[in-house]
Parts: C-alpha cells; structure tokens; sequence
C-alpha cells in the first residue's frame, strides 16, 4: 500500500516537469481542435500523432496521445453545442440540450456546463484506473501460452463487435488482421514466410502505418468522396461562461451517476464514449426534478452526457494497459502507441516500469485539469476551427500521413504501405467491415502466435493443451460473450438513442446522420 | 434484410486473399505452417459463413444491388483526383523531396477544390512549417530529398 502510494506521489512529481507540462497542453488543445471537426475523430487524432511520440520519453507519448483523446472526447461538444452538429459521435446526445441552450443565448452556459462536466468525468475516472488497472493487471500473472492465445482471441472478438452492424465482418476483419500479421519472418524460428520478395518485410507490416492508413488516410478518401459544403456557422455568443452555485449544485448528483456509468461502460467490451452518452444523458433525465427542461436546454442533460462520455476514458484504459484488450478504437490505437515503445499491457506494467505508468496516470489526472482551463478560455476560438472546410482538410491530413509514416524509419515504402491501407480501410468502412480490429489483429496476432506455438511445443503438439485450464475455460467463456456482447450493446445503444431523441422524427433523422459521419 | 450485392465483392477480396496466403504458406518450413494456416482456416471458414448468411438473405429477403448505399452522393471526379493525387504525391517525393511535392499536391489539390487562394497560400504555408519545426526541428527527421535533386547538388 506504502509503495503504491510513494509511487503515486513519484508518478506526479514526474509528471510535473516542463515537457511533460507542455505535451499535455499541446495534446489537449490539438484533440480539442480534431474533436470540434466534424469528419475528424478521436482515433484519427491519436493515429495521426503517434510518429511524434516515437523520440519521446514513454510516459512523455502517452501523456500526449491521452492528452488527444480526452481533448478529442470534451472537443466534440463544441461543434456540438454552436453548430448542432456533433464533433464526434460521443457529443451527439450534447447536442440535443447544448444547442437548446445556444437557441436561447445561453451557449456560454452551455460550454461551461459540458467542459466542467468533462473535467469532473475525467477526474473521477482516473480514480478507477489508480484502483482497478494494478488488480486487473495481478491476474495476468497466472497466464501461460495458452491463456495468451485465448487472450489475444478474446481481445479480437471485442473490438470485432465494435461498431459494425454485422457481427461476422467484424470477426472477419479480426481474421483478416491475423492473417495480415504473419508477414514477415517467423517470430519463433526466424523463417521467411509471406515477404512480397521484399526485404523490408522481414519485421511484418509496420503497425504504425497501418494505423495511420485505415484511421487518418481512409478519413481523407471519405472526406474526398462527398460535395464540399460550407459548415454552417458557429453561433458568437456573448453570455458569460459560468454557473450559479445553485446550478452547480444542481449537476453535481447527475455528475457523479455519470461517471459511474461512464466508467461501467469504459470496462464493457464494444461499449464506448458513443453509448455512454446517451446512457448519461438518460438517467439525468430519469432523476431529474426538472424534466420539462428535457428537450428545451437542460443544463443537466449537458452534464450527464459530457460527464458520462469522459469517464468512459480512465475506465477503457484498465483493460487496455492491463489485459491488452481495448473495448473500442481509441484505445487500440492507444494501445499501439504502447507496444511501438516497447512496451506490452499486463503486470509488467506495474511491477518493472511501474514508474513510468504512474506517471502517466498521474499525466492523466494533469490532462483534466488542461483540458478545462484550455476548454474554457479556447471555446471562441475553437468553435471557428471547427469551420475548416473539407477542402482544406484533404490535402493537410494527407501531407500530415505520409510525414508520420516516413518519420518512422525515414523508408518511403512506409508511406507506400500506408497508402495502401489507407485505400483498404476506405473499402472496409464503406463494407461496414472494421478497420479497429484488423490494428488489434495486427498487434495482437504475435502474441497469440507465440502463445499457440509455444503452448503446443509444451505439449508435444497436443492441442488439448490449450483446454486444459480454469482459466483457458474462463477466457474461452470470454470470447463467447465477446462475440454476443454486440447484439445486447447494439439493442442498448438503440434503446438509449430512442429514449434520448424525444423530440421530432428530423431531430432523430440529423442525430442518426451526424452520428454515421 | 435483403442481401447486397456490393457484399458479394468482400467474399470474392477474402477469398483471394485466403488463396494467395495458403500458395505461399505451403512453401514454409513445416513448423512455421501451423499459425499461419490456422488464420488461412479461421478467415476462410468466417467468409463462408458470411457467404451463407447472404444466400439466406437472399432466399428470405431478395437481393439488392446495395450501390446506391454505399456510394451516397459519391463524387467521383473528386475522389479520383484525391486519390490519384495522393499516389502521385508519393512518386513525386520520390524524385523531387518532400518541400517541392507537397507544395505541388497541395497547391493542385486546393485549386481543384476551389479553395480561395489566399487560404490556400496560408495552409500552404501552415503546414510546411509545421512539418518543418515538429519533424524537422523538433524530431530531427530527415525529410526526403528527392533523386532528381540530389542528382543536381
């Protein structure tokens, strides 16, 4: 406990230096920019920027890319809340209640109610991440080979639910990813396998590239792919950016249930920021004394879906630094940024570079505090950016992409594999196949290789092997319910939708259209 | 829900790719086989069951062409000017460096959308600098060259 505690302290004393200090304003403010454009997501955002933390220390990157992501999550608000247009899909229930409120002049309020909410979610979340991820992270100590083929299993047919509308595409993309990852040398006896004839495959397909090509590179074609259109303005507002006390006591209960919520929905594999929002959204409304303001500018209705889609952020990390299994693709993309420092999710984490995870969560906790002050005093400003044109975007992003890649290994042919997954994720997302799951095959199909190979080595090729503990039984049970968890997380996601869109069947309409962008 | 005939295409990519990996992987070492067809066998028996959902879908629901879907309000001149000037960003860096291409795709791909030249000039600029304090500067990245230039030093 002593320990924990002493590398707690030591975690934010590390945290504190300048550097450190100066990533995480740059990371909030640039997630808030990439969360406020509408066609910009949160995992493009991490993707995009992950090449610059490659000379970073590794703490130092990761306080950067989640810096990005909680930016990206509060910046979706924004646009949300002046342009009824939702950054991101987690701000789509902010805008039935944000824009209300920006109807009525009372958008300042608004904006302080959602990064306040925003602030407070993500606070309380790195609560659980402090608790939870060194528990988690014990249990991977009874791992065997076995239980990491079974592990790198389930994490696939988590992120395979995700987002899809078929259950069979996403695990086909897992399948896909898999097969992709055994280019390159064999990882046990160093044979050539699938190389094209070209050495630079030895090492396999560059994971970065990779990321790159299906998250930011397949976004520049779908943006390249519609009509060009002005975005709509964004509303000037002059009211003042505050609350009462009375209004802050007013949120502070809806606050506190959207955390809980957000952080449950952070931990639930194929949840995400998306689903918890409108979860929040929702039990604000059940135990609100105000009601009526449902559908007219609550300021509740702000708190509890801003506080719930924030939360969701300290509560995906647990499983992802501990297990190795982000629940959805922020946190595979996250997760990527882990393993090309070196570094691999379990107990290891907390044991030999303790240290460094320490102060990344306590970078975490420093992140929220950025991301209000830089929210509050940014929120004119970033509602213009949020303007950029797609014109604009198309060909920055691209330039963006092919100096990320090249900076990897200064080799042109990386931003040749980049551009060919680029073209790959374009055709994925337009199949609805999931481009999430071939990045988690690709990282995670190594690990389930070794775990398979090295497990039937053990046993002289007998495959009974891989049956033959508990805890194989456990995560077998696992994949089951990874592979269901969609069905019941799409029913929820619809039912929560339906319960929040009280108004007219345009609203819907609009919510549904924006949330798909 | 009917079956769509655009999925028709990711059964045929899927199933190519399984072909392609087992003709390479027969040729491995014997021991380095075995992962490799276990994710041929796992790809192509989660693309047969995926073909058999479609024929029920089809027999139940009847099938549409599911083009209209996929490509809503596709622009076809644009996306193909975006793409084939992306690769050819590329090529172009290839033979004259990263500043002179990326002032060339850029400088192109704005004027085709009919951004207004001043922000073009601005983003132009935005990025360039970006590109060279943050990789440059900051990364210590050596941006390429370009063969033709160097050729000319």
């Amino acid at each position: 406990m002593l320990e924990t505690l002493g590398l707690m302290g030591a975690g934010f004393i590390n945290a504190l230096t300048p550097i450190n200090l100066l990533m995480m304003a740059a990371g909030v403010a640039l997630g808030i920019i990439i969360g406020c454009m509408p066609g910009l997501s949160a995992a493009m955002g991490v993707a995009l920027m992950l090449p610059l933390t490659f000379t970073m220390k590794a703490e130092t990157g990761l306080i950067v890319l989640g810096a990005i992501y909680c930016g990206a999550i509060f910046g979706g608000s924004i646009s949300a809340i002046l342009i009824h247009t939702p950054g991101t899909p987690a701000s789509a229930a902010t805008a039935i209640e944000g824009y209300q409120m920006t109807l009525q002049g009372k958008a300042g309020k608004a904006l302080f109610t959602a990064c306040y909410s925003s602030f407070w979610g993500g606070l309380l979340s790195c609560i659980s991440l402090y608790f939870f991820a060194p528990l988690l992270a014990q249990l991977t100590l009874k791992f065997r080979s076995a239980e990491y083929f079974w592990l790198s299993i389930f994490g696939l047919t988590i992120i395979a639910g995700v987002a899809g509308k078929s259950i069979v595409k996403g695990l086909i993309s897992g399948a896909l990813g898999l097969l992709l990852s055994t280019i390159g040398l064999d990882p046990v006896t160093g044979a050539k396998r699938v190389m094209f004839g070209q050495a630079y495959f030895a090492e396999g397909i560059n994971t970065t590239c990779a990321l790159i090509g299906l998250f930011s590179m397949s976004q520049v074609f779908i943006l390249a792919e519609k009509k060009i259109t002005q975005r709509a303005q964004a509303t000037k507002f002059t009211d003042k950016m505050s609350l009462t006390r009375d209004e802050r006591k007013l949120i502070r209960p809806t606050i506190l249930r959207s955390w809980v919520i957000g952080n449950i929905i952070g931990l639930l594999p194929g949840a995400g920021a998306a689903i918890a929002c409108f979860l929040g959204y929702n039990t604000s409304k059940s135990f609100s004394k105000h009601k009526e303001m449902f559908g007219k500018g609550s300021i509740e209705g702000v708190a509890g879906s801003e506080a719930a889609n924030n939360a969701v952020t300290g509560g995906s990390l647990i499983p992802t630094l501990t297990l190795g299994i982000p629940g959805e693709s922020v946190t595979a993309v996250l997760m990527g940024g882990l393993v090309i420092q070196g570094l691999a999710p379990g107990p290891e984490l907390f044991g030999k570079y303790a240290a460094m995870t320490y102060t990344f969560f306590a970078g975490f906790v420093l992140v929220q505090f950025f991301m209000l002050g830089i929210g509050l005093l940014g929120c004119r400003g970033f509602a213009q950016i949020s303007r950029l044109s797609d014109a604009i975007l198309i060909p920055c992003v691209t330039v963006l992409c092919c100096v990320g890649s090249y900076a990897i290994h200064k080799n042109i042919l990386d931003i040749v594999v980049m551009m060919t997954f680029g073209v790959l994720g374009y055709f994925m997302r337009k199949l609805d196949l999931n481009t999430a799951a071939v990045v988690l095959a690709l990282i995670l199909g190594p690990i389930g290789e070794k775990g398979l190979r090295n497990a039937l080595k053990s046993s002289g090729g007998d495959p009974a092997i891989l049956f033959s503990t508990v805890v194989s039984w456990v995560l077998i049970a696992l994949c089951i319910v990874g592979i269901l968890s969609p069905i019941f997380m799409g029913k929820l996601e619809k039912k929560a939708e339906k319960e929040a869109v009280s108004g007219t069947a345009e609203d819907i309409e609009k919510l549904t259209e924006e949330d798909s962008v | 829900m009917k079956m769509k005939k655009t999925d028709i295409g990711i059964v045929v990519f899927m199933y190519l790719v399984c072909a392609y990996f087992y003709s390479q992987t027969v040729n491995f070492r014997a021991d380095s086989q075995t992962y490799p067809k276990f994710t041929i066998i796992l790809l192509f028996g989660l693309t047969t069951l995926y073909l058999l959902q479609m024929l029920v879908a089809a027999k139940k629901h009847g099938v549409e062409s599911g083009v209209a879907e996929v490509f809503k309000d596709f622009q076809p001149k644009q996306f193909l000017f975006c793409l084939i000037g992306a690769i050819l960003y590329v090529v172009l860096m290839h033979f004259f460096g990263f500043y002179i291409s990326t002032v060339i795709f850029m400088a192109a791909v704005l004027l085709y959308l009919r951004v207004p030249i001043l922000h073009s000039a601005i983003a132009i600029v935005a990025i360039i600098a970006l590109v060279y304090f943050a990789f440059g500067k900051f990364l210590g990245v050596k941006l390429p060259i370009g063969t033709v230039i160097k050729m000319l030093r």
